[in-house]
């Protein structure tokens, strides 16, 4: 995967894009869990919800940078 | 033994965790948010490592839904704010004067914004203003860079929103879905109090008129903790129709119960009457009732418990009043004593079903999925036009002085000047006392140039390395953090926060130069007291035209009940009026009888309101019969009565007074003489409620306690 993407002219880094992959990809998760009243079996969701958003992440900027 | 030498000191913990504990929680809080921001951004190289630090001190919140709300609307903000100002760029990048025209138009209009949506969608707002206003003006020198000024800085603030929302929610997180439990929990305590001593009429008017005050500002409250939840925690979001539904129907019951209240006052008013006796039986048995859940915490166990024993009361109540009628119709009243009564246990029937709907939502809330999710009555919020048109009127005033000023003198300074103004005017448009809170902001920035001057010219320069550098602002952030935590105060922390770290937060680049430096906070100090200035004098919201505006509006709303499509009225009724109040109401801050004058129009509006929305409602659900037909000479004379009651409140006097209690008293004679086919019985006759309603009406207009007593006073001074 390149590591920059030309968005109208303007150079972003890869990461960037993925970030918010990741972002629309945990709040779909997030929904999922909720719907289903998955988190009643977690001691603190919101910490859950950013370790889930961090491992989504970090899945994808390694097909990046490795 | 152990445990009991242990004891105390255990107690005083915990005492000092739940009151002190949390604010110094929230400091640290702050100051892990800040610094991991502040080493992120240099570690990136983003040009300036302060605005992401500013961005987590305006979005750090003790409560973890209110940052969640801050920053997503924050971030919806600077991206308005970023697109407008490249565009006026592009547009006027060769003329200044037409660029800061069209700037202090568009802060005029976001100010405007902000006061017009008090809430988190006000935070869009002042960002959007002033957004526009930090990327313009250093841009404006060198017009070719502003695009990357643009982009740099939603980078910068996107950093600041990830890392302050992570750190709120994953460290000792204090939520706002628990804080606002506690609240539903407690309120219903506290209102069952309430009712209970009004049942038995053993609470003063002060007291009945601070309790009503306190759960118009809990509605409000609610309502705002509601907003955020959504935001926060999956668990509430599930919920968000029934914690609508509730915060509806809790107002319902408010407003049913004054107007009973109302009621028994006039009835107990006039001493021991047969009335009083003869409705006693039925008040004192739901005031027991109420004493089983009074000054306690409501769970939805507690509620399903609340639901038995008041589907147990509501069955026994018809043949309660069947047996009271018979005992006064034996003692022969007359026939206004006979509609005392009905209308006395007509109320009381209707808050009972009410207060079982409250209760019913409430045990639900233990549920993840439940039926009564399905509500489409929200709280709709009311702004007066007029407060938003001089938040904005003001913002364009003073940025079209300052720019005025600047392109005359072409001092160096200028543009930080018109650009702290800019963020002052915006960030104080959404307060209640602009004047108060820009003065505050100077003050802060005033005690953040003293230490940030200190800091950077006496302790800069001589250490080394990150660490060092964040013990050396770690005072004066705790300061700021702890003076921003206190709401009287919050103005002094803001700014000092604020305008200690534009000026005085090294960039990876240190640049020295005291001249600069000195002119700058001199130009923010002198740009937030002319907003000062311009808030206490500049339409100032909190002074007598803003009120009286304010008690018209809220008159108005009897017009809006008797004229608006019938659909979801009663909701959007019932909130509104709170709102307009408790604006009123904080805008008259420290005028307590100009608060207790609109906090007895909201009584009558209320009462005369919700009454006109049952009398229509029963209208829509009639049945189809001649005797029910639209031309029947009852309905007529309630058409007119509406008429009369419009006029009456759009201009309230003597005369108006007189003609609508002339055609109240016409409709009751038409509503008597009439007949119906479905005999004449307390739940299903359609006539007897109405007539209920009507008298209701009737009593609240010539209530003693109520504004419209001096219009009737005056009326007998000039007949004598």
């Amino acid at each position: 995967m390149p590591r920059e993407i030309a968005f109208h002219g303007l150079y972003m880094p890869s990461v960037t894009v993925l970030f918010l992959i990741a972002v629309v990809l945990a709040w779909a998760l997030d929904r999922l869990f909720s719907g289903l009243d998955l988190y009643r079996f977690f001691w603190h969701p919101a910490l859950l919800r950013l370790s889930l958003f961090a491992c989504i992440f970090g899945a994808m900027a390694l097909t990046v940078y490795r | 033994m152990k445990s009991i030498t242990q004891l105390p000191w255990r107690r005083e913990f915990n005492s000092w965790a739940r009151s002190d504990g949390v604010t110094w929680i929230y400091l640290f809080k702050v100051l892990i948010a800040a610094f991991l921001t502040y080493w992120l951004a240099l570690r990136l190289e983003l040009p300036q490592p302060r605005t992401a630090m500013i961005t987590v001190f305006i979005v750090m919140q003790p409560q973890s839904g209110h940052v969640f709300a801050k920053s997503f609307y924050r971030l919806l903000g600077t991206l308005a704010g970023s697109t407008v100002m490249v565009v006026l760029m592009a547009l006027f990048a060769q003329n200044s004067e037409l660029f800061l025209g069209s700037l202090a138009l568009w802060v005029g209009f976001c100010s405007a914004g902000a006061a017009r949506y008090r809430n988190f969608r006000a935070y869009g707002f002042v960002l959007a203003g002033y957004t526009a206003a930090m990327v313009g003006l250093p841009a404006l020198a060198h017009p070719e860079g502003s695009f990357m000024a643009a982009v740099w800085r939603v980078l910068e603030i996107s950093l600041g929103i990830v890392c302050s929302t992570a750190v709120t929610a994953a460290i000792l997180p204090q939520s706002s879905g628990a804080a606002m439990r506690n609240a539903l929990y407690l309120r219903f305590g506290v209102f069952s109090r309430f009712v209970a001593d009004g049942l038995r009429g053993s609470n003063s008017r002060e007291a009945f008129e601070t309790g009503n005050v306190r759960f118009v500002a809990e509605a409000i409250g609610l309502e705002g903790l509601r907003s955020v939840t959504v935001f926060e925690d999956p668990h509430m979001r599930r919920r968000n129709g029934r914690l609508n539904r509730l915060n509806s129907e809790f107002m319902a019951i408010t407003t049913r119960f004054n107007a009973l209240h109302q009621l028994l006052e006039r009835l107990r008013g006039d001493g021991v009457s047969r009335v009083v006796i003869a409705t006693e039986p039925g008040l004192i048995a739901l005031a027991q009732l109420l004493d089983g859940f009074a000054n306690r915490f409501l769970t939805p166990g507690d509620a399903a418990q609340l639901v038995r024993e008041l589907e147990d009361f509501k069955a026994s109540l018809p043949e309660r009043v069947r047996a009271e009628r018979a005992a006064l119709e034996e003692l022969q009243p007359s026939e206004a004593e006979l509609l005392d009564f009905h209308t006395a246990y007509e109320l009381l029937y209707r808050l009972v079903s009410d207060m079982h709907d409250y209760a019913q939502t409430h045990a639900s809330l233990a549920d993840h999925n439940h039926i009564r999710e399905k509500w489409q009555e929200e709280f709709l919020p009311k702004t007066s036009w007029m407060t938003a048109a001089a938040a904005g009127i003001r913002a364009t005033f003073i940025l079209s002085i300052m720019s005025f000023y600047w392109v005359a003198t072409a001092w160096p300074s200028g543009a930080t000047m018109i650009l702290v103004s800019a963020a002052t005017v915006a960030l104080s448009a959404t307060t209640n006392n602009p004047k108060r809170m820009s003065f505050q902001m100077a003050c802060g920035t005033l005690l953040g140039a003293l230490l940030g001057f200190t800091e950077t010219f006496f302790i800069f320069p001589f250490i080394d390395g990150f660490p060092l550098l964040c013990l050396c602002l770690t005072p004066v952030f705790m300061l700021g953090a702890f003076l921003g935590s206190r709401p009287q105060w919050a103005g002094y922390g803001l700014g000092l926060l604020i305008f200690f770290s534009i000026g005085s937060v090294p960039d990876n680049l240190t640049i020295y130069n005291p001249y600069t430096y000195i002119n700058d906070y001199i130009a923010m100090v002198l740009g937030m007291l002319i907003c000062a200035a311009a808030g206490a004098i500049i339409l100032p919201p909190n002074s007598r035209w803003m009120w009286r505006r304010l008690e018209g509006d809220l008159r108005r709303q009897v017009v809006f009940a008797i004229s608006a499509p019938l659909n979801r009225l009663g909701s959007s009724f019932e909130s509104q009026t709170r709102d307009l109040m408790h604006q009123a109401y904080g805008l008259a801050a420290g005028k307590p009888l100009v608060q207790r004058e609109l906090l007895r129009w909201m009584f009558v509006v209320l009462e005369i309101g919700h009454a006109i929305i049952e009398l229509r409602r029963e209208q829509e659900m009639l049945p189809v019969h001649p005797a029910y037909a639209p031309w029947q000479s009852w309905r007529v004379a309630i058409r007119v009565m509406g008429r009369a009651l419009i006029r009456l409140f759009i201009q309230p006097d003597h005369s108006n007074l007189q003609r609508a209690l002339a055609a109240v008293d016409h409709a009751i004679n038409r509503v008597q003489n009439s007949d119906e086919p479905f005999g004449p019985h307390f739940d299903t006759s359609v006539l007897r409620r109405v007539k209920s309603y009507l008298h209701f009406i009737r009593s609240s207009l010539l209530d003693p306690q109520s504004p419209f007593a001096s219009y009737a006073r005056q009326g007998s001074i000039h007949a004598s």
